[in-house]
């Protein structure tokens, strides 16, 4: 790397973190005059300080949107490379683009292509998922058969056991409703929380300039 | 498209995409493959037509309305919002050219920070603050229901075991292996239970939501076959 463009890479990365660092106070404290207490002059103060964030986010958005555009023109690309090295399969994906925005083109709008097309894909894709599933199930069993693989097993059990519309299971199900309130409330609070935590560790990274894909 | 020619292609699309089932049959196996490839075309397709529709349209149509802003700086400040960030979107075209990557980079860094700061935001406001008050919130009287007080408690002891699962920490004994304490371990199982629960109950509700769309499919292939 030269010297111009590790002095460019520095550059970009300082920029990066004053902008991540602006965006992240004008969101804390921007619109909500209730931090500067009831003086003259706060609702001035808060929606002046929201402003930063507003343009870098409506920023954001538009080039998320014509990145996206970029995204499909890639991925056009690779398939008509794939179908000149003679891989077919490709044609199908560029005829079903070319005639899908065809159609809804020709005919302003006519969304009826996804009812007919994509929605019994996604259903039979997603109905295919339920023998992927019942398939991992029988290998928690038979590959890990220690408390926790017994454990799962057993509340997996008792929630499609509770699903099931039948008088003589109310007990089932009464033990089930206690199950998913507090153990699975439990559990899910934690994976949500986890799942927040790691967000924040990771989006401080980036606003840092810790993180590889700010540093370049 | 008439009501008869969407369930004709329905059908054909279903029978194709389980033919997953029967394996890498000489010609059968391609059906799969096609079917999903027709997926991927449509969906992109359709990914296009919503952004240009919904996002890059009404954006060019913002612009040119000067009785509108996007924001308290008015509409001037749209215009160079949206050439900016067309600038933006043209400097990730030179990625593949290297002296030139940085400034792909750089408008990538500008994405990441905004987008960061968001998550970080959001994730603060939105899930942490909230879910630690719900955690710890106890019902309002305490004498009236036993039953609800160690059900918050469970709740409370199952939230933070189960996320010092996510933590590791350990210290070498004296013959050098990582050694945990008995606290840490006892947390660390009590934790598991938690989230070996959660994950069974997640993994059912799962299967119960595809069986039933599997059942639904099944029943409009027969209904199409009689």
């Amino acid at each position: 790397m030269g010297r111009g463009q590790r002095f460019g890479t520095a550059l970009s990365a300082f920029v990066a973190f004053v902008i991540g660092i602006i965006t992240a106070l004008s969101l804390l404290l921007g619109d909500n005059p209730a931090l500067f207490g009831n003086q003259p002059g706060s609702d001035q103060l808060a929606g002046l300080l929201a402003v930063p964030a507003d343009v870098l986010l409506r920023l954001v958005v538009i080039v998320l949107a014509l990145s996206i555009v970029i995204g499909i023109a890639n991925l056009l690309y690779v398939h008509v490379g794939r179908l000149s090295r003679g891989k077919l399969t490709s044609a199908v994906v560029l005829v079903s683009f070319g005639f899908t925005i065809y159609w809804y083109v020709a005919r302003q709008g006519d969304a009826s292509l996804l009812e007919a097309v994509q929605v019994p894909i996604e259903s039979a894709l997603a109905a295919l998922l339920a023998l992927s599933l019942l398939h991992g199930g029988s290998r928690v069993l038979s590959k890990r058969a220690d408390i926790w693989g017994l454990l799962f097993v057993a509340v997996a059990v008792v929630v499609l056991l509770a699903s099931l519309p039948l008088a003589e299971l109310a007990p089932v199900q009464a033990w089930r409703d206690w199950l998913m309130r507090v153990p699975v409330g439990a559990g899910a609070r934690a994976l949500l929380l986890g799942i927040a935590l790691g967000t924040v560790v990771t989006g401080l990274r980036a606003l840092l300039g810790q993180d590889r894909s700010v540093r370049g | 498209m008439t009501e008869n020619t969407i369930t004709l292609v329905s059908f054909v699309l279903t029978l194709m995409v389980f033919s997953y089932l029967l394996g890498d049959a000489p010609l059968i196996g391609n059906l799969y493959r096609v079917a999903v490839y027709i997926f991927v075309g449509m969906t992109a397709a359709f990914t296009l037509i919503v952004s240009y529709e919904g996002l890059i349209l009404p954006y060019l149509q913002d612009i040119q309305d000067q009785s509108s802003a996007w924001t308290t700086l008015g509409w001037r400040a749209d215009i160079y919002i949206f050439f900016t960030a067309l600038l933006f979107a043209l400097l990730l075209l030179l990625k593949p050219f290297k002296p030139l990557a940085w400034l792909t980079n750089s408008a990538f860094a500008v994405v990441i920070v905004v987008g960061a700061a968001v998550g970080v935001v959001g994730a603060l406001n939105g899930t942490v603050f909230p879910l630690l008050h719900a955690a710890v919130a106890l019902p309002e009287d305490l004498s009236a229901d036993f039953g609800a007080l160690v059900d918050t408690l469970l709740i409370f002891v199952g939230t933070m075991t189960a996320l010092y699962t996510f933590h590791y920490q350990a210290r070498a004994g004296a013959d050098g292996a990582e050694e945990e304490s008995r606290i840490g371990r006892g947390f660390r199982h009590i934790g598991k239970v938690f989230l070996v629960t959660t994950l069974g109950a997640i993994y059912a509700s799962t299967l119960l939501t595809s069986l039933t769309i599997l059942t639904e499919r099944i029943g409009f292939l027969f209904q199409f076959g009689a």
